[in-house]
């Protein structure tokens, strides 16, 4: 019997079924393949439901990118259950906080997050069973049922369950990065992430013989599209949890024969700048493409980029947010250089609108909001209506990005509404100075920022990770005064090893505050 | 080797561990423990070239040089 196509687990389902013995999945010494690995989350998925897990109930995921992962992932959305993945950098306090508002009913996590689970208050919450995957600690004082992931995942029943769900149902709840503020709860239905993994496949071209070096955590977005994207279409994922040391990548990306890497801007600014990308370019003979979202990529590093990929890898810049399941636009790769600082345009089934305050289309090159509609967007923020009310309308999904669309029909985003600081008499787009910074060939990345300045409202202060250790702040200043007019002029620059990132390779912007605000 | 040891060790409990070892041993897998990350290995090799007067090429960014004491200390024998 062939498998519908319009729930996520579908994909893997669908896979199992027409490349049963392809290797689905890389991880260190671990080769699976599909079927093995829908046996195993259809073994989770019978456990749980025999365990009294119910269609909505919450079940949360804390692995690192793993096989485990996966089997968890798709195990869960097989029981009608809400797959929550929850990042892995999370503290006893964080985790408290996330739990007291999903209620989950279950937890399945490993070994590495046992202290953080055991050092967590999560008395209030009815959890009926934890679930760990090679537990070290005693857990017979618990307040609720402990299961070995082995007895869990090993022998039972291994065929597909039949669970009555569609499309509408929620399928899983995903925690925004938090970078501008707190962490907020997306959800997401099974139509929102089919509908959206079907459209990225089409414009990536993706096929059953791509193969995706996976660096990005599976509980972000995008790290969540890659697996979907290649599970649908049949391909294999290949996971290095080892980017700090990017030489093992790229080796790996040798060995693997990949055809596609993703990152977000500090993936790539590590590669050009700590990485031997350069020497291993003409072996990199299957890259088919490199694609980058996440945020705004400098044109500095575009280019440098470009130059250091070999010509056949074409480069996808996109675009998108958690509330969108991902993606919203591309960049098509054949206007890369001549639309370099664009955006590109929606991607199959969504419409993106620049709007004015007052809701209204603005004319083509004039500023304002973007707001993207689509079946790609959220049904809202977890158990936050008013969150929810702030960013979704009529019009769709307001993304707080300020933008403009070319004449042909390009978008272009050029800072975020709640960024823009007042410095003396005068608008100042942080965006714009740190991409000026980047154009002085001195600097590997920087966040620009405004410290409360009782005269001047703000004052400018950029922290900035050098190329080299010899260069100095005037000499950074000096390169700034070339380029810009004074008022625009950082009061201060600070030099910094590296700028600090949550897991997702995101830039914190809380923490490099708290550096900016230091001796100011 | 202990003085170099010693260096390498406190450079770790100092910046990422907030001062506690938290039972840090010399073949602790920095990764595999959650002790750093990419914005760390970054850190930890400016200070490795600046302490030691050494410059860490892109292709020695690997942890069997840096993802535990033991293999930097290994390391940096080998390159000073």
């Amino acid at each position: 019997m062939s498998v519908a196509n319009t729930l996520i687990h579908n994909f893997l389902e669908q896979s199992a079924e027409q490349y049963p013995d392809k290797i689905a999945l890389i991880h260190e010494d671990v080769r699976v393949n599909y079927a093995d690995i829908n046996a195993s989350a259809n073994r989770l998925a019978h456990w749980l439901i025999k365990d009294g897990i119910r269609i909505g109930d919450r079940v949360a995921l804390i692995f690192e990118n793993s096989l485990e992962y996966v089997v968890g992932y798709y195990g869960i959305l097989k029981t009608g259950a809400v797959a929550v993945p929850l990042s892995t950098d999370l503290k006893p306090d964080g985790l408290g906080r996330l739990v007291s508002e999903l209620e989950p009913r279950g937890i399945i996590t490993s070994s590495r997050f046992e202290r953080l689970v055991q050092a967590t208050d999560i008395s209030g919450v009815d959890i009926q069973s934890l679930i760990i995957k090679d537990f070290k600690l005693d857990w017979h004082s618990a307040s609720f049922p402990v299961f070995g992931w082995r007895e869990v995942v090993t022998g039972g029943d291994s065929s597909n369950p039949d669970i009555s769900i569609n499309d509408g149902s929620l399928a899983s709840i995903i925690y925004t990065s938090g970078s501008t503020g707190a962490p907020k709860g997306v959800m997401l239905s099974h139509g929102n992430i089919v509908s959206n993994t079907h459209s990225i496949c089409q414009y990536l071209c993706l096929t059953d013989q791509d193969i995706q070096m996976t660096v990005l955590p599976f509980f972000y977005v995008m790290g969540k599209s890659l697996l979907n994207t290649h599970f649908a279409v049949g391909g294999t994922i290949v996971i290095n949890n080892k980017f700090a040391f990017p030489a093992t990548v790229i080796k790996q990306m040798v060995e693997e024969h990949v055809t596609g890497f993703s990152g977000v801007p500090s993936t790539y600014a590590y590669l050009l700048h700590r990485s031997p990308l350069e020497k291993y370019r003409d072996q990199l003979t299957s890259l088919r493409y490199c694609s980058q979202a996440g945020g705004h990529m400098s044109k500095k590093i575009k280019e440098e980029l470009r130059c250091a990929l070999p010509a056949h890898t074409k480069i996808f810049i996109m675009y998108g947010a958690t509330e969108a399941s991902a993606r919203l636009t591309y960049l098509e790769p054949d206007h890369f250089t001549e639309k370099i600082e664009s955006i590109g345009k929606p991607i199959t089934g969504v419409t993106l609108k620049i709007l004015d305050e007052n809701g209204r289309e603005v004319p083509g090159g004039q500023t304002g909001e973007l707001v993207g509609n689509g079946p790609n967007i959220m049904q809202g923020y977890w158990r936050d209506q008013d969150a929810t009310a702030s960013v979704l309308d009529r019009h769709g999904y307001h993304t707080g990005d300020q933008g403009y669309k070319d004449e042909d029909g390009c978008f272009y985003v050029t800072g975020r509404k709640d960024k823009l600081l007042k410095v003396g008499g005068h608008r100042i787009n942080p965006q714009e100075i740190e991409d000026t910074l980047m154009e002085s060939d001195l600097v590997m990345e920087t966040a620009v920022m405004g410290v409360a300045d009782a005269l001047l409202g703000h004052r400018l202060i950029a922290l900035v990770a050098p190329k080299n250790g010899n260069c100095s702040e005037n000499m950074i200043l000096g390169r700034c005064a070339e380029r810009m007019p004074k008022y625009k002029m950082p009061s201060e620059v600070k030099l910094v090893r590296t700028l600090p990132k949550n897991t997702t390779g995101k830039i914190d912007m809380f923490k490099c505050m708290e550096l900016a605000e230091k001796n100011v | 080797m202990s003085e170099l040891r010693d260096k390498v060790r406190n450079f770790i409990i100092e910046n990422f561990l907030f001062g506690s070892d938290n039972g840090l041993k010399d073949e602790t897998s920095f990764l595999d423990e959650g002790v750093i990350d990419s914005t760390g290995v970054l850190e930890l090799v400016s200070f490795i070239e600046e302490t030691f007067g050494i410059a860490v090429e892109d292709e020695e960014l690997i942890p069997e040089n840096l993802d535990s004491i033991k293999n930097i200390v290994g390391y940096l024998e080998r390159k000073i």
